[in-house]
């Protein structure tokens, strides 16, 4: 099974509840896949035993062997590579790494270079859980890359949890593609709604399952539950905002070593999503 | 010499664009014959990469000079490339008043990027 956790916007509770879920679970394993501003591993203090750097490529050119023939720019659908007038431009952000210019050049001219984009840590928590993240190195246009391998590497996972990038980009789209379920980490205010409304679309259009966690369910307003009414959305679970949690958080540290209350959501929320089975 | 000139509509009466990758037209006044001609922007319905692709346009329509209202850092990049240097223009005046402009001395040349990349 694989799960991903996501959110309209930052700061709903996305990563509270992944690495709530995660420590709620007796065999699991976690992937941090927010990999431009990653902070699930804040939480679970795991042993880091490996580390991996992310390679991308992109073309250089021998300018003693271009004959500025124009063929690498008509081939690229991103203009990324560019013959100019003396010299070919490339602009190795803009590349989708598909091979194609060195293909097209007549005179040999074009070979890749690897780029480190990123990186991704491996950790172990306890003894039989696992927990993955990636980082963007700062500069970098796409997480894409980093996401995608993240899940290679953990496509065997029993069970699997994707703490995914908020919104809708590319990002969110690579890190839930793919999973057997969604959850929605939303919140009862007029702004979290419009945001929720945005990735309920994305949702559907993906034809992924899903359903939503409200957290600070006892702040803001109704609308929320309108609206998941409205649309037939499945409500999994509320989490109330307490004074304590803001500080157990604040700390680095998890709900449900803390309150039985949210070991009790969880548990719930497991129920429901994974079965009976694994709670 | 021939200079080219980011134009909202085919006619030297028509107002500048206020974008230079997504500009619908470059017009291009030829100084020896004195003559306008208007190009499409063909690189303003790309997805990615608009801004060196529009410089790639112009490199070939054999511009030598570029009067523009604003240029990311890879437009920046391959004018550089092209040989091909830019001016500034104010927005609100039309192909033909920029193009006086510049003659007069009135806009600044164009060193450094004025907006940031997009993606
Ligand atoms: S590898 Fe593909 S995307 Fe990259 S510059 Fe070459 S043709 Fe363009
Ligand atoms: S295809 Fe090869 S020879 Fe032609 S311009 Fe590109 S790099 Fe140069």
């Amino acid at each position: 099974m694989k799960i991903a956790i996501l959110s309209g916007k930052g700061g709903t509770g996305k990563t509270t509840l992944s690495v709530n879920l995660f420590s709620s679970l007796n065999k699991v394993t976690l992937i941090d896949a927010d990999v431009e501003e990653p902070n699930s591993h804040l939480f679970l203090k795991g042993n880091t035993y490996h580390e991996e750097d992310i390679n991308k490529q992109y073309p250089v050119v021998d300018h003693d062997l271009c004959t500025l023939c124009g063929k690498c720019g008509e081939f690229c659908n991103f203009n990324a590579i560019i013959p100019a007038k003396k010299k070919v431009l490339v602009f190795d952000d803009l590349c989708h790494d598909c091979g194609g210019c060195k293909l097209v050049c007549p005179t040999n001219a074009i070979s890749y270079t690897d780029k480190a984009i990123g990186k991704i840590f491996y950790q172990s928590v306890g003894d039989n859980k696992q927990f993955l993240y990636g980082r963007l190195t700062v500069g970098e246009v796409s997480g894409v890359r980093i996401i995608e391998y993240l899940k290679n590497v953990t496509k065997k996972e029993e069970v699997l949890l994707i703490d995914s990038p908020p919104g809708t980009s590319c990002s969110t789209v690579a890190a839930i593609e793919g999973s057997d379920y969604c959850i929605i980490a939303a919140e009862p205010t007029p702004f979290g709604l419009s945001d929720m409304r945005m990735v309920v679309e994305l949702l559907r259009e993906q034809k992924l399952d899903f359903g939503v966690v409200v957290n600070k369910s006892n702040l803001g307003n109704d609308d929320i539950y309108k609206y998941l009414e409205e649309e037939g959305i499945e409500l999994l679970e509320n989490i109330d905002f307490r004074e304590e949690f803001a500080k157990i958080i604040a700390r680095g540290e998890l709900l449900v070593d803390h309150s039985e209350y949210v070991r009790n959501i969880m548990n719930s929320i497991i129920k429901k999503v994974l079965g009976e089975t694994y709670a | 010499m021939k200079i080219g000139i980011c134009a909202s509509d085919h006619t030297p009466e028509s107002l500048v664009a206020n974008r230079f990758a997504r500009a619908p037209y470059f017009a291009v006044y030829n100084s020896e014959t004195l003559d306008f001609a208007f190009f499409n922007n063909t690189a303003k319905d790309e997805g990615s990469g608009a801004g060196g692709k529009a410089v790639k346009v112009l490199g070939d329509l054999k511009v030598d000079i570029v009067l523009v209202p604003e240029l990311g850092p890879k437009a920046i990049d391959a004018l550089n490339a092209f040989e091909i240097k830019s001016y500034q223009y104010k927005q609100g005046k039309t192909v033909r008043e920029a193009l006086y402009e510049y003659f007069e001395k009135k806009l600044p040349e164009m060193l450094d990027a004025s907006v940031k990349g997009k993606h």
